[in-house]
């Protein structure tokens, strides 16, 4: 059984427009210790579903209209507000995509830490939490970590903030880490040391890690299986090598080929995805892809495309992915 | 840090200065002082019952004093000397803490101010700590009921409130509740029979006649205050560190008071200084509506009776007051954001 499991998650927000379904009928397995990536576009649900599994959905707007989410036996989406809170940064924990912002700024840095270490340690006595701070601290390879402690979150850099907040996410040691972008805002040599970090404590703690991101060279790094969204709705799901090695459906074709290669012609036009995203509101009726794809068909613009099993732990969502594959076999 | 404050303090000088010199100017610009009124009280004396030559300036020449008397009065009063000399020789008095004598009440101008101060600063205090003691709580419940009955309701109320001139509550109010159901007192601070009472009586007194001004006072200040509150707290409460306080395991209740409220009381820091000395100036409308003798009744009526050492002393006190509370509103912002470095070199993101 995996540790968590999302089924066929759907989740709405109320807008000025009315209400339109941001998540449709998304489901993601997460087994145990393992380490998946979940990437798509801006946009395409990546971070609504990670906020639904914190039961963080802004509220009123923003509700959970169908499906469940599975763990460790309960389903979350159930829970009150008070329960979720013993699972919250407990067994679940997140670092967001801002570190700049995530952190409070009036509060020091030791006290925000402290705090998340204190809620799930009640009994623990201020001794003891300013030891495991300054574990923790130099555990996510904080420097002078003392003095750091006493310092406000602006006085840090963007990379130690980020380092701060996994501290924070560590704290209670959890079994599931969900991190939403955490290296975006960074600089490209930091995000290679805060990627560094995350899978040595990954390798220390054993959590399972979800890590969202659009940067498909992290998923290569990082990740073991990738789920690739779009427009709320899962695209393909599969080990990452074999993703990588042949994608099938025509969007994660496209996103990986926008990547840029060693081996490509110097200077050539990099391929692209025409199009953009539509608005929520007026996404096609079939397949949602369907008005950006080259292989659309009728049959595409009417018909859901059904989550179909291409081998064993892999999925695609796409009306016509045996085909597509016959024709580039025969292409080939 | 230091430094930055120490500059504000001496920066102090120069502004109060330009204050002053621009009233002191003022007062010699405009009609009336002093002596023309001394002029008409002379002519009304003299003239017990007879047609009396009002309007001091023109009616000099047949007025009953002399040139000569005028002269010496003129010389009394420093009107003599050009304006410049007689604002440094005022300044000067100034320094030595001698704000000169009234030329009313023919006593010393910090005497005069001194009696209405207690009363003062009694409405200033009372009024901020129930402005700001009904503000922050209210904000904040609405900031968490936003869009509710209750928001709706007291947005309504607190406008209400915000729309009507204060001096018209204080009328309407008078009329209501002192003239027709007879429940307060019509007017004064005190009863007549103060010295009298016990201090529970006293402090009884004091509260029965304060109720109505209070109110007239209040009634237009819970709105600015109220919403800045709220719409700052809904601002943090949909902030960043909020999420990742509740993505720590945080009840949303407590998030909001260890987290976002401290940060919302930042905008309302910036003007704290300021509300001080808005307060204890006092407004002379309602003063008057219920014959109150505060400061604002006093800088009112020594302005229509020209008493220019009472104006000058009032205004010596009031913009002092004023530079202070600036440089407090700065003390009290950099006091709830750490971010706040004033001076040289600090970022303040």
């Amino acid at each position: 059984m995996p540790l968590l499991a999302i089924e066929n998650l759907a989740v709405s927000f109320e807008t000025d427009e009315g209400i339109v379904d941001v998540i449709d009928g998304v489901s993601i397995d997460l087994a145990e210790g393992e380490t998946l990536g979940l990437v798509g576009e801006s946009g395409c649900g990546k971070s609504v579903t990670a906020l639904t599994v914190m039961g963080l959905l802004p509220k009123p707007a923003g509700r959970v209209v169908g499906g469940a989410i599975h763990f460790d036996g309960r389903d979350i989406t159930s829970l009150t507000s008070e329960e979720l809170s013993t699972i919250r940064g407990r067994d679940i924990a997140m670092i967001f995509q801002e570190p700049m912002t995530a952190l409070n700024p009036v509060h020091r840095v030791g006290n925000q830490l402290a705090e998340s270490y204190r809620l799930h340690h009640p009994e623990a006595s201020k001794a003891e939490i300013r030891e495991e701070s300054l574990k923790l601290m130099d555990h996510v390879g904080i420097p002078a970590a003392e003095q750091r402690l006493d310092e406000y979150p602006h006085q840090l850099s963007g990379g130690m903030r980020q380092r701060v907040m996994i501290a924070m996410a560590l704290s209670s040691k959890p079994r599931v880490l969900i991190a939403d972008e955490p290296t975006t805002a960074l600089d490209v040599t930091i995000q290679a040391q805060i990627l560094e970090l995350l899978r040595d404590l990954q390798n220390e703690y054993g959590m399972a890690i979800v890590f969202i991101t659009h940067d498909l060279g992290v998923i290569a790094e990082l990740a073991s299986r990738v789920v690739v969204m779009y427009a709320g709705r899962v695209a393909e799901a599969a080990p990452v090598d074999a993703l990588f090695a042949s994608p099938k459906h025509p969007y994660a074709q496209g996103l990986l080929a926008s990547i840029p290669r060693l081996d490509s012609e110097p200077k050539s036009l990099l391929p692209t995805i025409p199009g953009v995203v539509p608005r929520i509101e007026d996404l096609p009726d079939g397949c949602r892809f369907s008005n950006r794809c080259a292989h659309a068909r009728d049959a595409c613009w009417t018909d859901k495309p059904a989550i179909e099993s291409v081998a064993t732990d892999r999925t695609v969502a796409c009306l016509r992915w045996r085909e597509l594959e016959q024709q580039a076999a025969a292409s080939a | 840090m230091t430094s930055y404050f120490v500059r504000r303090f001496l920066l102090i000088l120069p502004t109060f200065i330009g204050v002053t010199i621009l009233v002191f100017t003022l007062t010699r610009l405009v009609p009336g002082g002093p002596i023309e009124r001394m002029l008409n009280e002379a002519a009304l004396a003299g003239s017990e019952g007879g047609a009396v030559v009002s309007s001091g300036f023109d009616g000099r020449g047949g007025s009953v004093l002399s040139d000569e008397q005028i002269a010496q009065l003129e010389r009394y009063y420093g009107f003599d000397k050009p304006v410049i000399i007689s604002y440094f020789e005022w300044l000067g008095k100034i320094f030595t803490l001698d704000l000169g004598t009234s030329t009313r009440y023919t006593e010393p101008v910090w005497e005069t101010i001194k009696s209405r101060l207690p009363i003062s600063i009694f409405y200033g205090v009372a009024t901020l700590i129930l402005t700001y003691g009904v503000c922050i709580p209210l904000g904040i419940v609405k900031a968490i009921k936003h869009k509710t009955v209750f928001d709706n309701v007291s947005s309504a109320l607190v406008f209400f409130g915000y729309a009507i001139p204060s001096y018209v509550v204080g009328i309407a109010c008078l009329t209501l509740f002192a003239a027709n159901l007879e429940w307060f007192p019509l007017a004064g601070f005190v009863s007549d029979d103060f010295d009298d009472l016990t201090t529970m009586g006293k402090a009884l007194d004091i509260l029965d006649h304060a109720v109505l001004p209070l109110i007239a006072y209040l009634a237009g200040s819970f709105a600015v205050t109220t919403l800045l509150m709220k719409n700052s707290l809904m601002d943090n409460l949909a902030a960043d560190y909020v999420r990742t306080a509740i993505a720590k395991g945080m009840a949303f209740k407590r998030a909001v008071f260890a987290h976002a409220c401290r940060n919302s009381l930042i905008p309302l820091a910036t003007s704290f200084g300021n509300t001080i000395t808005l307060v204890i100036t006092g407004s002379f409308l309602i003063e008057k509506i219920f014959n109150i003798d505060g400061f604002g009744l006093l800088g009112f009526e020594s302005l229509v009776e020209r008493d220019y050492p009472v104006v000058m002393g009032i205004l010596v006190i009031s913009s002092l007051l004023f530079l202070v509370g600036n440089i407090l509103s700065d003390i009290c912002v950099a006091f709830v954001d750490p971010r706040v470095k004033f001076g040289s070199g600090g970022s303040n993101q």
